[in-house]
């Protein structure tokens, strides 16, 4: 019986329904949201657009139709990209005065920092082990310092480990802090260019494709995606690309069962949290920009990283460790290069050269090197106006890109940036003209290390 | 009124010595610029010159120099140690302070015809037995002291000068006379072209001179032996030795070995200051040689200097587009210490290669990242083992080939 009162009850809905899209009417439909108490769940419903500009299958080609872009945003400073290089040029630039917004393509901020895993702060001191990452980049680790469980081997001369969750937190506080207008889930696609001077970019997100106008823009994608769309001329590079992984229970081996087996290789580093490595990874070296070789390189990252661990539980000892998390994105380490005014080279490196507009100096991953300057001319595009690169990115020649990648020059590039491209708002110029003094004074007034 | 022109004569010689000795001095010094003259002060001993002929089989133009010294010996006898030679003006002043003392030398063999023979018979296998006695090697060993980065095994060649002065002081004349090779040599030529002189014109035979120059086939025979027979010993011992690393352009190890006369021009020559004298690492057939090590700094891609300065041919001089090719050694990695094999951050070795020798290859299987040495591009120049940044062991060293 109560299956026969069921199926009667199953079929009125489905009249109800059929009643309703007989009708297709909006009002009525809506009314019959209302009527059955779903009101919250809709919040709009759409007919079909005869006008929807969507792209169309012409002669076997794909044809994109010329359309209007809503533009949901405006602002002076525009940075695409909250890596470490965008969340220093975000605050950087609110601090100096102006307007910012900071666009990001995941759900959090860090990128490589945090989504990628790369925990250890490596290339933050020189020879001797003297710190040449100061400003936003040491006030990151000063209140990483603050926080419990956040960073490990704060100490001169090491290379200190962070959590990734608490880098999320932390640039969370900070960019709310200084009041920068954000959007996450964007990704940056294109930028709004008028000869050679960008205006703005291009977003594509669940909300659809729209655009942000802006006076400078900071092009932080680590990528150069978009100097690449504002048609600035760079060097595509290939690098090896692997994939980083969290372990956990390394604090539970059986050191005594362990003894007579060979190590397995690669448990990778500690973390601030108790029995928790990171484990780096690399990789076939592979053009980061081609989305089938990433795709293929997820997927055997993936099925190796798995399998790696399955051969470590299988070591006497070592049964209890297990995989705790495969970093949400992949560990891209160069792609684009941008062809700047200036380069930063090894022969500088070597020389120890100074500049006249070094907007930061850059350390190495274990202090081998001296100090080593970086011209504000490598963030600023030959041609292109109104742009700056930061991060991996900026014109450096292939021998400097494995010291320009790392995290702590990416804050340092990352501060420059957003200093010089709030002054360039501040004096109406184009970036290119700026008065690299004022920049360097306002990035020392920021407690920047130039030298 | 006789005596005046002698007088003048000599004090114009003594004059002449002091000049040649401050010249040498100021050549010898290591300035930024003096390296190219460095050459001369060893490359004049005629002694050096025959042995570097005999030993490679070729005539590079710092033979040349000797050859044109001993050449001028063939007619004026010892000229050399009376008008130029530096350590023979030191050795002087030795003997005086010798006589004073009332020291006097006694009997002994010519000592230094007996090593000028063994360094050319030696020389005919390539390897100059004791061809680091010539005093104007012992001269410039010295000056390596003075040097921006001082090699502290070239107090080797100061005790050895300083053995000279004592040995002219304890019997003086004795070094000059008796034990010098280049005097020797000197000595050996003037009497066998006497010699010559005598077989085409036989009439003219004093006795007493006849008596001298009875001994004279026999020791030129038995001395030359001795050095045949001592570096055929060397060869076959030396042979077995470990290899090490020598300045580019070295000869093949136990030539190298022989020929190197120790007089320290290459180490002072070299800007990057890698070339060190080896201390005995290699046995004591190798003391004093120069050995390569990559400590700050490596062997530079536009420099050719140390095998420019060598005056006795044990490096060949090369030209810089040849530079690529004239390898000191091999890099090897050893992946138990390289960071990669931890899989770590680090691209040092490939990123300071000058020569694009070392490859970063992906192992898809054992998923591992190794560099690769080609071996066809590394000459050995020691820049992946200065940028490699482990310690205490670096993870690539260059090896001797």
């Amino acid at each position: 019986m109560d299956d026969s009162l069921n199926r009667r009850d199953w079929l009125r809905t489905l009249g109800a329904s059929g009643l309703a899209a007989g009708l297709g009417a909006w009002h009525a439909g809506h009314a019959a949201a209302q009527e059955s108490g779903f009101q919250s769940s809709v919040i709009d419903q759409h007919e079909v657009q005869p006008n929807r500009a969507c792209p169309s299958l012409t002669d076997g080609k794909v044809i994109q139709p010329r359309r209007e872009l809503p533009v949901v945003h405006q602002t002076d400073v525009l940075v695409v990209g909250g890596g470490p290089a965008g969340v220093c040029a975000a605050i950087a630039a609110r601090r100096a005065g102006v307007d910012v917004t900071l666009v990001e393509r995941y759900g959090h901020f860090g990128g490589l920092w945090s989504g990628g895993l790369v925990l250890v702060i490596l290339g933050h001191i020189v020879k001797g082990g003297k710190q040449v990452c100061q400003g936003i980049g040491e006030e990151m680790m000063r209140r990483l310092d603050k926080l419990d469980g956040a960073i490990i081997d704060r100490r001169p001369g090491a290379n200190p480990t962070v959590d990734a969750e608490a880098v999320k937190y932390l640039m969370v506080e900070m960019i709310e802090e200084v009041q920068a207008k954000v959007f996450l889930h964007c990704w940056g696609v294109d930028a709004i260019v008028n000869g050679n001077t960008v205006h703005g970019a291009v977003f594509e997100s669940k909300s659809g494709r729209q655009a942000i106008l802006a006076k400078t823009v900071v092009d932080a994608t680590g990528d150069g995606d978009l100097f690449a769309a504002a048609g600035a001329e760079y060097e595509r590079r290939s690098h090896n690309i692997g994939l980083v992984s969290r372990i956990g229970n390394l604090d539970r081996v059986d050191r005594a069962r362990a003894e007579g087996s060979p190590k397995p290789r690669n448990l990778g580093g500690r973390t601030p949290v108790p029995g928790v490595n990171w484990v780096n990874m690399h990789g076939p070296e592979v053009d980061g920009l081609d989305v089938e070789t990433l795709t293929r390189l997820e997927l055997n990252h993936r099925k190796f990283i798995w399998k790696n661990m399955q051969k470590v539980r299988r070591t006497p000892g070592y049964e209890k460790v297990y995989l705790m998390e495969t970093a949400p994105q992949l560990g891209v380490r160069i792609t684009r290069v941008l062809n700047g005014l200036q380069r930063v080279t090894l022969d500088d490196l070597k020389a120890a050269t100074t500049f006249a507009d070094v907007i930061g100096v850059g350390g190495a991953s274990n202090g081998q090197h001296g100090e080593w300057q970086i011209p504000y001319g490598a963030l600023v595009p030959e041609k292109t106006d109104n742009l700056l690169a930061a991060g991996r990115c900026i014109s450096a020649e292939i021998r400097m890109a494995d010291l320009v990648r790392l995290i702590p020059n990416c804050f340092v590039t990352g501060h420059a940036a957003g200093v010089a491209a709030a002054v360039a708002v501040a004096d109406g110029c184009r970036p290119r003209d700026v008065d690299v003094k004022k920049v360097q004074r306002v990035l020392q007034e920021q407690e920047a290390y130039l030298g | 009124m006789a005596g005046t022109p002698s007088k003048r004569r000599r004090l114009a010689r003594r004059l002449i010595r002091v000049l040649v000795f401050v010249a040498a001095v100021l050549v010898l010094l290591p300035q930024a610029e003096s390296w190219q003259l460095a050459v001369v002060v060893p490359a004049a001993s005629p002694l050096v010159a025959v042995a570097s002929v005999l030993a490679t089989r070729t005539l590079p133009w710092t033979a040349c120099l000797g050859l044109a010294v001993g050449a001028i010996g063939l007619l004026r006898r010892r000229w050399f140690c009376r008008w130029a030679c530096p350590v023979g003006l030191l050795a002087d002043g030795a003997t005086r302070i010798g006589l004073r003392l009332g020291r006097r030398c006694p009997h002994t063999p010519p000592l230094g015809q007996w090593i000028a023979l063994a360094i050319i018979g030696g020389a005919c296998l390539g390897y100059p037995v004791l061809l680091w006695l010539d005093p104007l090697a012992l001269f410039s060993g010295p000056f390596s002291l003075l040097d921006a980065a001082p090699a502290k095994a070239a107090w080797w060649s100061a005790a050895a000068i300083a053995a000279v002065l004592l040995l002219g002081t304890l019997w003086p004349g004795s070094w000059c006379l008796r034990v010098c090779p280049l005097g020797a040599t000197q000595d050996l030529l003037h009497r066998f072209c006497r010699w010559l002189r005598r077989t085409s014109a036989r009439s003219a035979a004093r006795p007493v001179s006849r008596q001298v120059d009875r001994g004279l086939p026999r020791r030129l025979v038995l001395g030359t032996l001795i050095g045949i027979g001592w570096a055929a010993a060397v060869r076959a011992v030396h042979a077995r030795a470990a290899p090490c690393l020598r300045p580019p352009g070295a000869l093949d190890e136990t030539q190298f070995v022989g020929l190197c006369i120790r007089c320290g021009n290459c180490l002072r020559a070299c800007p990057a200051e890698i070339i060190e004298p080896d201390r005995g690492q290699q046995g004591l057939a190798g003391l004093l040689a120069p050995v390569v090590e990559f400590r700050e700094d490596y062997c530079r891609e536009d420099c050719t200097r140390c095998a420019e300065a060598c005056p006795s041919g044990a490096l060949t001089p090369f030209g810089l587009e040849d530079k690529a090719r004239v390898a000191i050694g091999l890099a090897r990695v050893d992946m138990d210490v390289c960071l990669l094999g931890e899989a770590r951050e680090c691209s040092a070795c490939r990123n300071y290669c000058p020569y694009e020798a070392i490859a970063y290859v992906w192992d898809e299987v054992q998923y591992t990242l190794t560099p690769r040495v080609n071996a066809e591009r590394c000459p050995g120049c020691g820049a992946c083992e200065v940028a490699c940044p482990t310690t205490p062991t670096k993870a690539i060293r260059v090896h001797p080939c």
